[in-house]
Order: C-alpha cells, then sequence, then structure tokens
C-alpha cells in the first residue's frame, strides 16, 4: 500500500493506494497517527484507490478515528470504492466511519 | 461433485506477507474464472483473505516447527470453494469465537462474523493435526 498525505485549508488529505489489509494496517495506523502528532486532526482517507479492505484494514481505520478524536478532531473517508463498501456495510461499520463522495466535501460543511 | 473449471493452491509460512500472495493468486485466479460475476469474485475473495489471516493472527504452533497457511481454491461453475489449512498447528480452543460483531469501537473481533456473512456456508475440521477451514460460497454463472 501507498500513503501519502496533503494538507489543506481545513484538514489533511490522506491518500491510500492499494491493499489495506493485515501487512499494510499497522503502516496506516502509523502514518496517521505522524499526521495527527503533526497538527492535523481533521482527516480525509481518500480511498478511491483502495481496492480492497479487510477487518483488519477495518480495525485500523476505526483506532486512527479514535485517534483523530482524542486529538480534537474526526476521520472522514472517501470515494469509497465497492469491496470497502461492502465490507463496511456487512459490519454496519457504515454507521461510524462516515463516507463522501470526495475528499473536498467531507468536511465541505463545517 | 462437477470437476473444478479452475483451481489454485498456496502454501508457505503462516506470515503477514502470505497474505499478499495468496491475494495475488486470486486476482490471476480469475482470469481463468471469467464466468464468475464480479460480486461472488468480491464477496468469496474477501472471505479467503480473512481466513488466511485468521491462521496468520492466531496459529499456535504444535511444535517447534512454524505454522505454514495453505489455501487450496477449486472454482466450479455453480460454487467456490476454498480450504484454508493451518498445518502444523495445535486445535484451536474449544468453543467457537461468538460469531457476533463486536462494539463499534473495537478494531479486531469481525473476521469471523465478516467471513460467515461473506460465503453460504464455514466449516471447520481437524484432520490429521491439521486445522481446515472449508469455505463455500454458491454462485451462479454471469
Amino acid at each position: 500500500m501507498e500513503l501519502s498525505y496533503e494538507v489543506k485549508d481545513s484538514y489533511a488529505e490522506i491518500r491510500a493506494a492499494g491493499r489495506l489489509n493485515m501487512v499494510s494496517a499497522p503502516k496506516l495506523r502509523e502514518f496517521v497517527a505522524d499526521v495527527v502528532a503533526s497538527g492535523s486532526s481533521r482527516i480525509v482517507v481518500n480511498l478511491e484507490d483502495t481496492a480492497f479492505m479487510d477487518s483488519s484494514g477495518l480495525g485500523a481505520l476505526i483506532g486512527c478515528l479514535k485517534a483523530a478524536r482524542q486529538a480534537g478532531g474526526d476521520l472522514r473517508i472517501a470515494a469509497v470504492q465497492p469491496q470497502v463498501r461492502m465490507v463496511l456495510e456487512l459490519t454496519s461499520m457504515d454507521r461510524v466511519l462516515t463516507s463522501y463522495a470526495s475528499a473536498a466535501e467531507a468536511f465541505g460543511n463545517d | 461433485m462437477t470437476d473444478a473449471l479452475a483451481r489454485r493452491s498456496f502454501r508457505d509460512r503462516a506470515t503477514p506477507e502470505a497474505i499478499d500472495s495468496v491475494h495475488n493468486q486470486l486476482d490471476a485466479l480469475w482470469e481463468d474464472a471469467s464466468f464468475v460475476p464480479d460480486m461472488d469474485r468480491m464477496t468469496f475473495a474477501t472471505a479467503v483473505i480473512e481466513a488466511s489471516a485468521n491462521v496468520v493472527q492466531h496459529a499456535v504452533p504444535e511444535s517447534a516447527a512454524p505454522v505454514e497457511l495453505g489455501v487450496d481454491i477449486s472454482i466450479r461453475e455453480t460454487s467456490l470453494e476454498a480450504r484454508v489449512s493451518a498445518f502444523g498447528a495445535a486445535r484451536p480452543d474449544s468453543g467457537e469465537t461468538e460469531p457476533g460483531m463486536p462494539g463499534d469501537d473495537a478494531e479486531s473481533g469481525r473476521g469471523l462474523a465478516l467471513i460467515r456473512a461473506l460465503v453460504t456456508t464455514v466449516t471447520f475440521t481437524r484432520q490429521d493435526g491439521t486445522n481446515v477451514w472449508i469455505l463455500s460460497r454458491d454462485s451462479t454463472p454471469a
């Protein structure tokens, strides 16, 4: 999985490209923790190029959400692809991890 | 049972990197089984990866030798089957893990419930000292 980030006006956008599985999940946790530690706690994880996510990847996103909220911010996801949407729905975590059509819309109204 | 139209087999040390190898095999498999609808590919592949990851994370070696992960996939016209084996693993604790989903805050514990939601049947057997999960999903050709 390739991870990169860009600080925008009111949030930091993290792009995660590849498979979010037990190999990459710890890397995502570490990456987001570093972004939060650098001062950005409003995070959008852009999943446009995340073709696959398993339960360890989902666990990492939940951990990152908690880290962002503990720092006073939030974590939202954008551009969710069909397999990731399926995992979110089957685990009912689509109620917890709010998804938006694009990264720009995720914090568009606050 | 009819003969399989496509097969893949994998066996290696049960390490996190093995999961990516299994995934690469699954991706290549669909080239030989283009009749399988996208939805069935997606659900079946997710279940196979979950079960494989479960072996890597939870299998305990029975002896000094490390646990090996085996994945054998058979694709038939109307069914997709995977045997996910933990070679050299101790018998898992009796009393199956609670299959329900954990609380919203939990960062783990969803794998088994997810597998059950993705496939038609899941069975567990212990054969000759090997733990074997058999996942089967009914499929209707596109």
